[in-house]
């Protein structure tokens, strides 16, 4: 073992408090972010997660492409219709469990304190985080949703390209709403393991609880449209489907009389009231995540 | 300044002459000095103005001569029969509502328009009252207008046994038939319009071999009888309705050997057949790729609907409200149609599948019952449904048909191809764009770069 | 300056830390002496502002609690054992800490050469032994030369080699100026670091010293540990204190430091105040301690035996 050498150790007289600095708010975020995307992009979930969701969308739009070949187009309800499945199945998944992960395996690991023994605020550290894995996530998106594209465009794809790309916009802020709802897990737990298992049990809330559980209140309780209007674009995933759908056809009739009722009451401005939602989504969990890690501040 | 303008000045008395050409009392004269029956060729040019036909005559433009309307009425008014149109170049009729103005009015046929192109006309061709005229290889283009303000492409009104063929139709309102019986209608392409084809108390009539694509709706017929629909394609008519067929309270009506693709509803029976001993026959048609295949009011009755493929539809056959359809036949006496959702098999050889296609699905009769539940296709809630109502089969509903012959194989279409969709290349774009877009952000933000002073935004305490 | 008043964190229904306050000028070394369990580590982590808790804390006149990034950037921090990304090289870990510390990378370089860690960059931290963990730890916490190092028991982890080049270390960087905040169960590291000694039990602060009051005669010093009913520890402690016993009061009994020939006494003093000594073991000479403690133990139990 070589010996300790402090010749390199500054002499005291030049070692002056206002030597000491640290980083802007912006760049700590930056810097946690750049740190975060590359742990993502060399961990196994990002991986796992690329390739499943880059499977499955190629899937998806070779089956919807599947016997359309003799006519040279495909059916446009129905890739639209499977990508639009697969996404409210898939992205929540990967982006809650993915941002469940995050501040509750520091925690498993010990690392987290090591992190907050720094120059660093306990706000930059959550939200560096936060767009890191946010990036990746849009990342593992534009490499799925880019490739099923190319099959789309090889076999003259029945989207319409701007249409799909708002599809791609759509999903990402999707993404972003869940892994908002993710980190919030992630701050209220102290192991990963049981990080994800609540996120699970988020997804199952969102993606099928949740509409069950209106579709049986529609029913029992006969509710008016606008009521079920009102109660359905609460969960993000309707909001988005609504959206992509607005997006595909000008106008929510597909979707029956409630979506006839919110194209006529809503008109143009339905796609922004949408939005507003998703990204309510987006920033309220991260608000509440920051406020509970800055106050509780477990570690 | 002063240079500019004269540079201006010069540069349209340099350009004047094509463009703003002769005054078309011109034609006008010569029409108006022509015997009947005599063939009347206006010198190649453009000419500004509208003209009024009042004898017969033959007017050939050969394809080299313009009127321009400017902007104001009809481009050309017939009043005499036995006209003919053919070679010209009709541009800029007036827009108002009230006047109606078109590239061609008649209201004394039988008139004969041929080989003209009518654009920027509020509308294309109509003929009031003109039996036995013959309409072919026109192509009309409408105003730039919102749908609801457009002029009719062709619009025929009380003008029987006419001859409608080889026209092209785009961005214009309807191609469509008021109280006219007995046409033939063939070879037209309608295109970016609302109605493809829309029938009025329009009976006994062939349409053959027309394309209808990107319409609000492909071909609408309604309270008329006697219409046989042969050979069309339909595709991607996808408007508020969005029918590649629709039929309303129309009887004897044969749909065969059409194309519907990627519309909205592929055909739409709306009371047809609608008198008591009136039939209609849905036969051999290739339903493919739409939202909804067939869809049909609950009192649908007495249609026979066999040996079509009904192909990947998104929902191959739906109520509207709810309801089943066993008041139609679903087979002929030896076949029935083809489905793609069919799970049996066909274990004798002969062509049909062992029993019978019967579509249950939980959601659909839930839809059915509760058309505010519409609101959650689309979503895995449905799918978990489904997949409930496939695990614990008490809960299936019943079917809404029954096909008692389903065929095991798509039948042949004599159909002709569609061409590859456009957007394929946008699309590629797309993707490589997003590919490129991740790949440029994994390397920006992996890669070390080293010897990185950290400058800037130091913080003196 | 490092100025704490009434540091209070309680966990649930636990006080970690007990009202607890002390002031340190620059250029100080402060040693936190108590066992484990005593609180030291969750004061250092009040002190870096990591945990959440009452009363004040300013480092250099900057208030932890409302400004923790900018105090902290005035602090390096070595934890009892480093936690960071396992898959990290050791070159990226300092490139990281680098520009978190608004630094330049040449001065993460220094600053491994300084711990002996340069030549090292391409090795996974994963793959380091625990006292080269210590050391880059101690290198990342060097790198922007923060005027303040805190350590939390910086060489429980490590074999006497090791321990004695951190305390090297230390000491050349102690008489360069930082002042030094640690905490240390080990009497030998508290003489040769600190210039006081808090001295903390159950959170609490018991007794605020110097090293040479506690341990009077530091070439001789060494530890007994005494074995009491466990209704009397407390009181023991107590007795031992007023004695004027360097005493630390921990879950394994009570642990008093001892002037060599004078190993008896404190058994003594509590048998005269009538509280029995149920059994003792005596603790190695710490400055040539190369064996775990366990050994130690188990040398006693076998004399007992015999």
């Amino acid at each position: 073992m070589s010996t300790m050498n402090l010749n390199g150790v500054s002499r005291p007289e030049n070692q002056s408090k206002n030597r000491v600095t640290h980083l802007s708010f912006v760049r700590s975020i930056m810097l946690i972010a750049r740190r975060e995307f590359r742990d993502a992009l060399s961990s196994k979930w990002f991986l796992l997660y690329t390739i499943a969701f880059t499977t499955l969308a190629i899937g998806v739009s070779f089956l919807s492409l599947a016997g359309s070949g003799e006519h040279g187009f495909a059916g446009f309800g129905k890739t639209a219709a499977g990508l639009l499945n697969l996404i409210m199945l898939v992205v929540p998944l990967m982006a809650l469990t993915a941002g469940a992960g995050t501040i509750a395996g520091e925690r498993e690991r010990g690392t987290l304190l090591y992190l907050l023994a720094q120059p660093l605020s306990r706000t930059e550290l959550l939200l560096g985080k936060y767009v890191g894995l946010a990036i990746a996530l849009i990342c593992s998106l534009c490499i799925g949703f880019g490739l099923s594209a190319g099959l789309l465009a090889w076999r003259a794809g029945g989207v319409g390209a701007g249409s799909f790309l708002m599809l791609v916009v759509f999903a990402s802020v999707l993404a972003l709403s869940m892994l908002s709802l993710g980190v919030l897990i992630s701050v209220q737990s102290r192991r990963a393991g049981v990080a994800t298992g609540i996120s699970l049990f988020v997804w199952l809330g969102l993606v099928f609880l949740s509409d069950l559980g209106l579709m049986a209140g529609t029913v029992l309780f006969k509710l008016r449209v606008q009521e079920v209007f009102a109660l359905a674009i609460i969960n993000p995933l309707q909001a988005f489907k609504m959206n992509v759908i607005i997006n595909l056809n000008a106008s929510l009739d597909v979707l029956g009389p409630v979506g006839m009722y919110a194209s006529q009451e809503f008109g143009e401005s339905l796609p922004w009231l949408l939005t507003g939602v998703i990204v309510l989504w987006c920033l309220l969990p991260l608000a509440v995540a920051i406020m509970i890690f800055r106050k509780r501040g477990g570690i | 300044m002063r240079t500019l303008t004269i540079a201006i000045t010069l540069a349209f008395s340099i350009a004047v002459p094509h463009a703003l050409g002769a005054p078309a009392s011109e034609i006008q004269r010569l029409i108006d000095e022509a015997t009947p029956g005599s063939v009347v060729e206006p010198t190649p040019g453009v000419y500004e103005g509208a003209i009024r036909i009042t004898k017969p005559v033959i007017l050939d433009g050969n394809g080299a001569v313009t009127i321009d309307a400017g902007g104001e009425g009809s481009v050309i008014e017939v009043t005499a029969p036995d006209v003919t149109i053919r070679g010209f170049i009709l541009v800029g009729s007036g827009k108002s509502v009230s006047n109606e103005s078109a590239g061609i009015k008649a209201n004394n046929g039988p008139v004969i328009i041929e080989d003209n192109r009518i654009t920027d006309v509020y509308f294309g061709i109509d003929l009031k009252q003109s039996p036995g005229s013959i309409i072919r290889n026109n192509t009309i283009v409408g105003k730039d207008l919102e749908l609801g303000r457009r002029g009719d492409g062709i619009r025929l009104w009380w003008s029987h046994e006419c001859v409608i063929e080889q026209n092209t139709v785009r961005d214009s309102r309807d191609m469509v038939f008021w109280y006219s019986e007995g046409l033939r209608i063939s070879n037209n392409t309608v295109i970016d319009s609302r109605y493809g084809l829309h029938f009025m108390y329009s009976h006994n009539t062939t349409v053959r071999e027309n394309h209808l694509t990107g319409n609000s709706v492909g071909i609408y017929l309604m309270y008329s009888n006697s219409i046989r629909l042969v050979q069309n394609q339909i595709d991607n008519n996808r408007g508020t309705s969005g029918y590649g067929i629709g039929l309303k309270d129309c009887d004897d009506i044969d749909v065969e050997s059409n194309l519907l693709a990627a519309n909205r509803v592929g055909i739409y029976i709306d009371n047809s057949p609608s008198s008591a001993d009136s039939t209609g026959l849905i036969r051999s048609n290739k339903i493919a790729f739409n939202d909804v295949g067939m869809l049909a009011t609950p009192n649908t009755h007495d249609n026979t609907i066999y040996n079509n493929g009904f192909i990947e539809n998104e929902e191959q056959v739906s109520v509207h409200g709810g309801g089943q359809l066993f008041l139609n036949d679903f087979a002929n006496n030896e076949k029935g149609n083809f489905w793609s959702d069919y799970n049996g098999f066909d274990r004798d050889q002969d062509g049909l599948g062992e029993f019978a296609y019967e579509p249950r699905s939980l959601f659909r009769t839930m839809l059915a019952r509760e058309p505010n539940l519409r609101l959650f296709v689309h979503s895995p809630a449905q799918q978990a449904i489904e997949l409930t109502a496939r695990a614990f089969p008490e809960l299936d509903p019943d079917p809404m048909l029954s096909d008692p012959k389903p065929l095991a194989l798509p039948p042949r279409f004599d159909l002709p191809s569609l061409e590859a969709g456009a957007g394929g290349f946008h699309m590629a774009l797309v993707a490589f764009g997003l590919v490129l877009f991740s790949a440029l952000v994994m390397l920006r933000l992996t890669l070390e770069r080293n010897n990185t002073p950290v400058t800037g935004n130091k913080r003196n305490d | 300056m490092i100025e704490a008043r009434h540091i209070t964190k309680k966990f649930k229904r636990v006080l970690a830390v007990d009202d607890l306050g002390f002031d340190l000028k620059i250029g100080g070394s402060l040693a936190l002496w108590g066992s484990n369990g005593a609180g030291k580590t969750t004061l250092i982590r009040c002190l870096l502002g990591v945990f959440p808790c009452k009363g004040t804390v300013r480092i250099n006149g900057i208030d932890v609690r409302r400004k923790g990034k900018q105090a902290r950037a005035q602090i390096g921090y070595v934890p009892q054992e480093l936690a960071f990304h396992d898959d990290a090289k050791l070159g990226s870990a300092m490139r990281f800490f680098a520009n978190l510390r608004g630094v330049e990378l040449a001065q993460a370089a220094r600053s491994l050469h300084v711990v002996g860690l340069n030549g090292h960059e391409s090795k996974r931290v994963r793959d380091l032994s625990g006292g080269m963990k210590q050391r880059l730890a101690l290198a990342i916490a060097l790198i922007a030369d923060p005027p303040i190092i805190v350590l939390d028991e910086p060489t429980s982890n490590l074999d006497s080699s090791g321990r004695g080049e951190v305390v090297d270390t230390l000491l050349r960087l102690r008489e360069q100026g930082k002042t030094l905040i640690f905490a240390s169960h080990r009497p030998d590291e508290v003489i040769t670091l600190a210039d006081r000694v808090l001295v903390m039990e159950q959170g609490r602060l018991v007794q605020q010293t110097t090293p040479e009051a506690l341990w009077p005669s530091r070439s001789s010093v060494r530890s007994v540990r005494l074995f009491i009913e466990q209704g009397d520890e407390h009181q023991a402690a107590e007795i031992l204190r007023e004695g004027g016993f360097a005493v630390n009061h921990g879950n394994s009994g009570l642990t008093v430091a001892i002037e060599q020939h004078r190993k008896a006494e404190p058994m003594n003093h509590l048998a005269a105040r009538g509280i029995t000594v149920r059994d003792f073991e005596l603790l190695r000479d710490v400055h040539d301690d190369d064996e775990p403690e366990i050994r130690v133990r188990k040398e006693q139990i076998s004399e007992v035996l015999r």
